[in-house]
C-alpha cells in the first residue's frame, strides 16, 4: 500500500508561479486524472512529482518520506513516468530501451540478468511490443515509441506511475488499448496512477477521480460527475461544454461547443420558431453573428432548449410533453411581436406546437418579416392532420419569404440589420 | 519466441568483437613498429618485445639481433607508438563520453573546443617558460586540463537550450570558441622565441613525433585510465542519458552529478592527450562513430572498444605520418584531418533518423 501525498506545494519557474498549494492524496489501485487547459501547471505538477523541478513550499511525501529527501535510485524504485514524447539520440533497440527501465535495481556493474529480460519481455507483450523487440527505437512511429516507453515504465516495476499525456501519439484504437491496460495494471497491481490528460472523455472514462486545474490552482477535485460539470468545464477550460452521461459506456462525455470568432454586436432581433433539434444550428450561427435570439416556445429537456440554454437565448418554456399553455403562448407572442425578424425552423409540427404558428400569424400580421426555412417536403413532418401545411401555405400568400440555406438566412438578416439601422437613424 | 536470444546473442558476442579488435591492435602495432626511417624486420620487433616480457623472455635469451634496432624499438618506436595508442584511446573515450552526454553525434573533444582550451593552456606553458613538475605532474598538464575544462563548461552552458544541446548551436559555438582560442595560440606563436616556435607549430598540427621517450607514457598513463575506468563506471548512465535528461532522472540518474564528473573525465582524458601531442583533430568523432555502426550504441561495450578502435586508429595514423613524406615526416594531425573532415561532412549530409542535425 502506497500513499502519494501531495502537501500544498507551489512550484515557479523563475518569477512566474506555476502551481498555488496544491494539495491532494492517492492511494494504491487508484487512477487520478488531471486536467486543466495549456499553461495550468499540469506537466509542472508531474515534474515536481517525479523529482525533476523541487517546489518552493510544500512537501510531496510518498507514504511519510519526503521524495526529495529520497536518493534518486530510491524512487525510482517505486515511481516510473511516462512522457508526453522521448526524443532518442541512438540506435537503441526497442528492448535495450525497455531494459533500461530495471536500471533502478540492477547493482551498479550488474548486466541485466535472464530474470530482468522476462520482466521486460512480459512489459513488452502487454503493450505490444515484442514483436519489435529487436527494432531500433528511431525507426518506430510516434505511438509504437510511446508504447516502448510505457512497456520501459512498466519494466521498473514501480508502484507509482505518473502519466503525461500518455496517449498524445497515439491513434483512438492503441488510446484505448493502452488506457485499457493501464486501468487494469491500476486495479490488479494495485498500481497507483496520476495522468495529465488532455482528453476529458477518456480521463472521465477511466479515472476514478479528476482533479480539475487552473493557473496553478486546484477547481475541483472528486469522481467525474461531481467535478466535469458544464460550469466548471466553462471556468477551467472557458468553452461552453454539453456533458451528459454516455448511453453506451455509461461515463460522462463532453462535448465543447465552440466559441463565436467575431462577436460583433446587431441591433436585429431574431425569434426562432424551432424544437426537436430543428433550430440549434441556427442559434448557435445567429447567437455567434452577434445577433440578439430569442425562441419559444420549446419543450423542457428538448435539444433545442438544452442548445437555447447553452447559448443564453432569452426562451419561453412549457413541461415536457404538454400542449402550449395561453400563458406560455401570450409570452411567445410578446417575443415574437418585439422581435424584428421571425424564423421558422425546419420543425416537425403537431398538436403539441401548432400554436406557434399561430404566433407567426400573428407577427406577420404586426408587419415583422417572416422567414420560413424549408430543408424538405412540410408533408414528411406535419403531424397535425395538414392543418401545419395550411398555416404554413396562409404564411407564404401573405409575405413570408422560403428560405433554404443557412446562407442565404445570413444575407437576408444582413438587409434587414441594414434597414433596422437606418430606421434607427431617420427616427 | 526468437527475440529474447538474440539481444542475449548480441550480448555475448562483445567478446568476440572486443577480442576480435584486440587482435588486430596488435597486428597494428608490430606494423607501426615496423614502419619508419629505417624499416625494422618483424621477427626482430618479436624478439626484442619477449626480451622485456618476464617469463617469455627465456624463449629467445640467445637469439642475436643489433643493438641499434633494439634501442630503436625500446628506446623510440615503442613509446612513441604506445603514446599513439594512449592518445587515440583517450581522444575516442572523450569523444564517446561528449556525444553520450550532449546526446550529439556530432560532438568531439576538437569540434566543441576542449583540445583547444588544452592546447591555450600548454601554449601558454610553453612560451611564457613555466614549465615545472611536481609530484610527477608537471604544470602543462595542469594548464592544459584547466583549459579544456574551462572551455567544454563554456560551451556546454552557452549552447544549452533548456535541457537540450542542439546539434547546430554546439557546433556553432564550439567554432566560435574554437577560433577566438586559436587567435590567442596564434598570438603566443608571434611572441614566442624561434627555439620554440618550430615545436609549438608542430604541436598546434598535432604530432606525435615529441613522444619518442618513456617519460611521456608514464606522465599520460595514469591520467588515461583513470579515465577509461570512471567513463566505464558510468557507462550505463550514458546509455540512459540517452533518452533525455528527465527521463534520466526518472530511471534513478543522478544527471547533474553524472554530467559533472563526466565532463571533468572527458576534459582530462583531451587534457592528457593534448599535454604530449598536440592538437589532433576528429579522432574523437570518426572513432565513436564507427564503432557504434560496427557493436551498436550501448556504452558498456561502446566505450572499451571505441578505445581499442582509437588507438589503433591512431597508430595507423601516426605509421602512416612517418612514411609518406619519405624521408621527412607529416604531423599526425594532418593525417587525421584529412580523413576526418570529410567525414564530419559525410555525417552532416547524412541526416541520419533520431539525430536532430
Amino acid at each position: 500500500m502506497v500513499i502519494l501525498n501531495i502537501d500544498g506545494i507551489d512550484c515557479s519557474y523563475g518569477s512566474a508561479k506555476i502551481l498555488d498549494n496544491v494539495r491532494f492524496k492517492v492511494e494504491s489501485g487508484q487512477f487520478l486524472g488531471i486536467l486543466g487547459p495549456n499553461g495550468s501547471g499540469k506537466s509542472t505538477l508531474i515534474k515536481s512529482i517525479s523529482r525533476v523541478l523541487r517546489p518552493i513550499k510544500g512537501t510531496i511525501f510518498i507514504n511519510e518520506s519526503d521524495i526529495y529527501k529520497l536518493k534518486t535510485l530510491e524512487v525510482a524504485k517505486s515511481l516510473a513516468v511516462v512522457p508526453q514524447d522521448s526524443p532518442m539520440t541512438f540506435d537503441f533497440t526497442a528492448l535495450e530501451v525497455v531494459l533500461m527501465g530495471r536500471n533502478p535495481h540492477l547493482s551498479k556493474f550488474g548486466m541485466e540478468s535472464k530474470e530482468d529480460l522476462a520482466i521486460a519481455k512480459k512489459s513488452m507483450q502487454l503493450t505490444d511490443t515484442w514483436h519489435f523487440a529487436d527494432r531500433p527505437i528511431t525507426e518506430l512511429s510516434g505511438g509504437e515509441r510511446q508504447r516502448v516507453i510505457i512497456a520501459r515504465a512498466l519494466t521498473q516495476e514501480p508502484k507509482i506511475l505518473l502519466l503525461d499525456e500518455p496517449t498524445n501519439h497515439l491513434d483512438i484504437c492503441n488510446q484505448l488499448e493502452i488506457m485499457d491496460l493501464l486501468k487494469q495494471l491500476c486495479k490488479t497491481k494495485n498500481l497507483l496512477i496520476v495522468g495529465v490528460f488532455h482528453d476529458f472523455n477518456l480521463a472521465a472514462r477511466y479515472c476514478d477521480s479528476l482533479i480539475l486545474l487552473k493557473d496553478g490552482k486546484i477547481v475541483a477535485v472528486g469522481e467525474a460527475s461531481q467535478t466535469l460539470t458544464s460550469e466548471n468545464v466553462k471556468k477551467v477550460f472557458r468553452v461552453d461544454a454539453v456533458v451528459k452521461k454516455h448511453p453506451l459506456t455509461g461515463s460522462l462525455y463532453v462535448t465543447p461547443i465552440s466559441k463565436p470568432q467575431n462577436q460583433k454586436s446587431r441591433r436585429t432581433v431574431v425569434h426562432i420558431i424551432c424544437g426537436g433539434g430543428s433550430g440549434s444550428s441556427v442559434m448557435k450561427l445567429l447567437a455567434d453573428e452577434g445577433f440578439t435570439v430569442t425562441a419559444g416556445v420549446l419543450h423542457l429537456l428538448d435539444t433545442d432548449q438544452e442548445t437555447a440554454q447553452l447559448l443564453s437565448i432569452t426562451t419561453v418554456n412549457e413541461a415536457p410533453f404538454s400542449p402550449i399553455t395561453d400563458e406560455a403562448h401570450e409570452a411567445n407572442l410578446k417575443l415574437a411581436k418585439k422581435a424584428n425578424v421571425l424564423v421558422i425552423a425546419p420543425t416537425q409540427f403537431g398538436a403539441g406546437n401548432l400554436r406557434n404558428l399561430e404566433v407567426a400569424q400573428a407577427a406577420l400580421e404586426k408587419g415583422v418579416p417572416t422567414v420560413i426555412l424549408e430543408d424538405g417536403p412540410i408533408e414528411e413532418r406535419d403531424f397535425s392532420k395538414g392543418q401545419a401545411k395550411k398555416y404554413l401555405l396562409k404564411l407564404k400568400n401573405e409575405g413570408a419569404i422560403t428560405i433554404k440555406s443557412l446562407t442565404e438566412l445570413l444575407v437576408f438578416l444582413n438587409s434587414i440589420e441594414e434597414k433596422t439601422i437606418q430606421d434607427k437613424k431617420g427616427d | 519466441m526468437k527475440t529474447d536470444t538474440e539481444h542475449l546473442k548480441r550480448v555475448s558476442h562483445w567478446k568476440f568483437y572486443i577480442i576480435g579488435l584486440l587482435l588486430s591492435f596488435v597486428v597494428i602495432l608490430f606494423l607501426s613498429l615496423n614502419l619508419g626511417y629505417s624499416p625494422i624486420p618483424y621477427d626482430d620487433i618479436l624478439t626484442t618485445l619477449l626480451k622485456h616480457i618476464p617469463l617469455l623472455n627465456t624463449f629467445v635469451e640467445n637469439v642475436e639481433i643489433s643493438k641499434t634496432a633494439e634501442i630503436i624499438i625500446t628506446q623510440i618506436r615503442l613509446p612513441r607508438v604506445l603514446c599513439g595508442a594512449l592518445v587515440g584511446s583517450a581522444l575516442a573515450t572523450a569523444g564517446v563520453i561528449y556525444q553520450g552526454i550532449f546526446r550529439n553525434p556530432m560532438a568531439d573533444p576538437y569540434v566543441i573546443g576542449a583540445s583547444t582550451g588544452a592546447t591555450v593552456g600548454s601554449a601558454l606553458v610553453l612560451v611564457l617558460g613555466v614549465g615545472l613538475s611536481f609530484f610527477g605532474v608537471n604544470t602543462l598538464q595542469i594548464f592544459a586540463f584547466v583549459g579544456s575544462l574551462i572551455t567544454v563548461i563554456f560551451v556546454y552552458n552557452i549552447s544549452r537550450v533548456g535541457s537540450r544541446v542542439p546539434v547546430t548551436t554546439l557546433l556553432l559555438v564550439g567554432i566560435a570558441v574554437s577560433l577566438f582560442l586559436n587567435a590567442i595560440v596564434t598570438y603566443l606563436q608571434t611572441i614566442a622565441s624561434d627555439r620554440i616556435l618550430h615545436g609549438l607549430t608542430f604541436w598546434i598540427i598535432g604530432s606525435l613525433a615529441p613522444t619518442e621517450n618513456w617519460d611521456k607514457v608514464w606522465s599520460i598513463l595514469p591520467f588515461i585510465v583513470t579515465g577509461f575506468i570512471v567513463s566505464y563506471l558510468y557507462s550505463r548512465n550514458l546509455n540512459i542519458l540517452a533518452l533525455g535528461e528527465e527521463q534520466a532522472q526518472h530511471l534513478g540518474v543522478e544527471t547533474e552529478k553524472v554530467k559533472m564528473i563526466l565532463i571533468v573525465t572527458g576534459a582530462l582524458l583531451t587534457a592528457a592527450a593534448v599535454s604530449i601531442s598536440g592538437l589532433i583533430g576528429f579522432v574523437g568523432l570518426i572513432i565513436p562513430h564507427l564503432t557504434r555502426v560496427l557493436i551498436g550504441p550501448d556504452h558498456r561495450i561502446l566505450l572499451p572498444t571505441a578505445a581499442i578502435v582509437g588507438a589503433s586508429f591512431l597508430m595507423f595514423c601516426d605509421a602512416l605520418s612517418r612514411v609518406v613524406m619519405g624521408s621527412g615526416e607529416a604531423p599526425v594531425g594532418i593525417i587525421t584531418a584529412l580523413s576526418g573532415a570529410p567525414f564530419f561532412v559525410y555525417l552532416l549530409r547524412r541526416k541520419k533518423k533520431g539525430y536532430s542535425v
